[in-house]
């Protein structure tokens, strides 16, 4: 396999581990020794919210995903499952809770303990059960939102007001318990900060994908799922936005000057759900075959624009219309939309053995896919951070056959 | 006794019961989660029957679905692409899991069926909740409305209330058999009444719960003395796993799932009006695994274990079931701080790998006899 060209690779996501993630963790041990309340926090819930209120969000899922990349989350799911845990639940929520019972060293000297934990029922079953379960084993209270299910997949514009009014009372009730737990007043001023912020980040974040329509595509997935990383955990912040606007101006002049990750492109293609976090070279091994991913679902998942002189009802229709929440229309309406705008020729729609919400489904969008647009999709058994079941040789040989599908398909075949 | 194969009867020609209902002229609908609430669809001349699965292959399903998903929902699945429910008239669903959520997808998709209804149902019971809740089985209750071609009165819901309460009323005192030693009726028994009752008109179940009553207490062969136990899980739609654990042993005079007390343990308040009352009971019954109240929902179980004198638990966790399977081990903890030795099984709808499951259940009740 031939790596990708060091030349290649995008300046702003370098080191991207050393640079930020490892200072990420720092900056939260650092917080907690100094008394700033640590949250953790499950995906999907505002954290725009928390920030206003100076505290300091944690993300299990992330915890996770980088432990996948150090290639330790197998131990720790396992002695998740020596304390009773099923193999077949979520391995970031393994991870997680063989974390909390590992006595040996763990990356980044683990997560700081939390203060309390926030968790909404928005994506799956899985965030709210596995949360139960740390409050339980770590004595901390757990703070929950309530959100209805968004079952004509309607977007930010068409969702039921029932919907928005039931998630926006919640907040201002969840607002109220957290101002007693932090004893911290929440600033109306600073939260509208906060959501400018934060809509700046999905902002530019949306303009970076724009770029990546360009054939030769400047940015690949591999830089994607680095780089989502401030979209997911921090994007009502000036660091966020700092970030984005470099890797923004990055990506925009590769665009113009046609510097594509990989000299040869051949296909492009979407990836949908969770990439392998154990194993993101998988991104490389595509391009040394003349594949590059030009969009991923992910990366349309946590965006949101926020209007600051409405914030809480901007934050209510922002994770409402999250996808994860939403029947299976509305990801196959954003797949479409990306197939069109990127030029795409296939799709690879990994499942994901712990999680119902990515696996159940992806028959439906590879049919009505193909059958709309003529576009062919690869469904892969992939785990985000469980490899004991990722059969690399299979699914290596099942992309190369996809490829072959896809080039048949271009030579008129 | 007799008695007990007519309930059986019920299950095996519950297809054709339906069918006959609808030669009527009249509708049937099925639902499949627990926070269904029946009575407006009784209140609407409609017949609201519980969609099971069945012990089957589930290939036309499989063709849809990968490996790690469900089983039950599967199940329940692949009989609707089979015609078993080609009679509905409806399906309505609750938003009760991720499962029931995204095969919900795989119905609207590949099922065909004239109407397909989703109520929301939220994980919390706060007021907003509660009122969030009362409107969406408003909605409910209007699109039935339309389907059925029928207006609920206020009359038609008091009544079906009460003839809903009536059934509880009687399950609950068909499952206080239970609270005898030995047990009057067996765990198997039990389980095909309250599957026997998910899908027949309650009118006609509730004549046989009182037939049942008044004839029980001259029973000539009551089951057999055995360990006395609790079982908990989320849905069990057939018999076979309880008839293993009584052939080797095991006597089950308790349950905290979904097809056993869960079902049927909370009354709809007769006094109020009869659609926030019919709202509420289903809200802020005994919860299940997917609501917010895990103390409550612990709280129920260890109740039922206390006062039914359980020697021994056992949980079934159906495979690919989240919620449970997040609740398992900490269940486990709590049975195992009253003094409760625990089992701990998963197990494929299909029931594939019983043989090895039938091991397990065996030493585990030969231990606990051991103990004694």
């Amino acid at each position: 396999m031939t790596e990708l060209k060091l030349e290649r690779r995008l300046q702003a996501t370098r080191g991207f581990y050393r640079n930020f993630v490892k200072e990420f963790y720092r900056d939260a041990h650092k917080a907690k020794a100094e008394g700033t309340p640590v949250a953790w926090v499950a995906s999907t819930f505002p954290v725009e919210i928390l920030l206003a209120m100076d505290v300091f969000p944690v993300w299990p899922e992330n915890y996770a995903s980088l432990c996948a990349a150090k290639r330790v989350s197998v131990k720790l799911c396992e002695l998740a499952e020596s304390k009773g845990f099923s193999k077949d639940i979520c391995s970031y929520a393994k991870c997680v809770v063989g974390s909390l019972f590992e006595r040996g060293d763990l990356p980044e000297r683990g997560m700081p303990k939390p203060d309390f934990l926030v968790a909404s029922t928005c994506a799956c079953d899985t965030h709210f059960k596995w949360f139960q379960f740390i409050s339980r084993h770590l004595k901390v209270p757990l703070f929950l939102l309530d959100v209805p299910y968004n079952i004509l997949g309607a977007d930010s514009e068409h969702l039921e007001r029932t919907h928005i009014e039931f998630y926006i009372s919640q907040l201002e009730e969840l607002i109220d318990s957290l101002e007693k737990q932090t004893n911290v007043v929440l600033e109306r001023d600073k939260l509208r900060e906060k959501i400018m912020l934060s809509d700046r980040t999905s902002q530019l974040w949306e303009e970076i994908q724009k770029y990546r329509k360009t054939t030769p595509t400047p940015m690949d997935a591999r830089d994607a799922f680095s780089a989502v990383f401030f979209m997911l955990s921090i994007p009502g912040t000036q660091m966020a936005v700092n970030f984005y606007e470099k890797l923004c101006n990055e990506v925009k002049e590769r665009a113009e000057n046609k510097f594509g990750v990989i000299e040869n492109e051949i296909y492009r293609l979407v990836w949908d759900n969770l990439p392998p976090w154990f194993d993101l070279r998988f991104f490389n091994y595509l391009n040394s075959l003349g594949a590059v991913v030009v969009a991923e679902t992910f990366s349309h998942v946590w965006t949101g624009r926020l209007d600051p002189s409405k914030p809480l009802e901007s934050l209510a229709k922002k994770y409402l219309s999250n996808f994860a929440n939403c029947s299976i229309d509305r990801k196959i309406n954003l797949i479409q939309n990306l197939v069109e705008e990127f030029e795409v020729d296939g799709i690879i729609l990994p499942t994901n053995w712990g999680c119902r919400m990515m696996s159940i489904g992806e028959t439906i969008v590879k049919e009505t896919v193909y059958n709309k647009l003529g576009v062919p999709s690869l469904i892969l058994d992939i785990d985000s951070s469980d490899w004991r079941s990722y059969n690399e040789t299979q699914v290596k040989k099942n992309v190369e056959i996809f490829l072959q599908v896809l080039s048949g398909k271009k030579q008129g075949g | 006794m007799n008695i007990f194969s007519s309930f059986r009867d019920l299950l095996s020609t519950r297809h054709e019961v339906a069918k006959n209902w609808k030669a009527k002229g009249k509708h049937v609908i099925g639902w499949s989660c627990t926070y269904t609430p029946e009575e407006l669809i009784h209140a609407a001349d409609a017949l609201p029957v519980m969609v099971f699965g069945s012990l089957e292959s589930t290939k036309l399903a499989d063709v849809h679905l990968p490996i790690n998903v469900c089983s039950f929902s599967r199940s329940c699945f692949n009989s609707a692409l089979k015609g078993d429910y080609d009679y509905l008239d409806g399906f309505v669903t609750s938003s009760s899991c991720d499962n029931r959520n995204k095969i919900f997808d795989m119905w609207r998709y590949y099922v065909r069926i004239p109407y397909l209804h989703f109520i929301n149902t939220p994980r919390s019971t706060t007021e907003l909740a509660h009122d969030f809740f009362y409107a969406e089985i408003s909605r409910f209750k209007t699109s039935l409305e339309e389907i059925c071609r029928k207006t609920i009165s206020t009359a038609a819901l008091n009544r079906a209330i009460q003839v809903y309460n009536d059934n509880r009323l009687l399950l609950k005192r068909v499952y206080d058999l239970r609270k005898m030693q030995p047990p009057l009726i067996s765990g198997v028994e039990a389980l095909e009444i309250v599957l026997s009752s998910m899908v027949t008109l309650k009118e006609k179940h509730n004549d046989l719960l009182n037939r049942l009553l008044a004839e029980i207490p001259n029973r000539v062969n009551p089951p057999k003395r055995g360990v006395r136990l609790l079982v908990s899980g989320s849905v069990m739609d057939n018999t076979e796993l309880l008839k293993i654990v009584e052939s080797v042993g095991g006597s089950v005079v308790a349950d905290d799932w979904c097809t056993g007390s869960r079902y049927f343990w909370n009354l709809v308040d007769s006094g109020s009006d009869p659609l926030v009352a019919i709202a509420r009971r289903y809200l802020g019954k005994i919860p299940s695994s997917f609501m917010l109240e895990q103390k409550e929902r612990f709280g129920h179980t260890i109740k039922i274990a206390k006062q039914r004198d359980v020697e021994a638990a056992i949980i079934f966790v159906l495979k690919f079931c989240d919620t449970h399977m997040f609740d398992a081990p900490q269940l486990m903890e709590v049975l195992k701080d009253i003094g409760l030795p625990v089992l701990c099984l998963e197990w494929e709808h299909s029931l594939s790998g019983m043989a090895q499951v039938k091991t397990r259940i065996e030493a585990f009740i030969e231990m606990v006899s051991g103990v004694e």
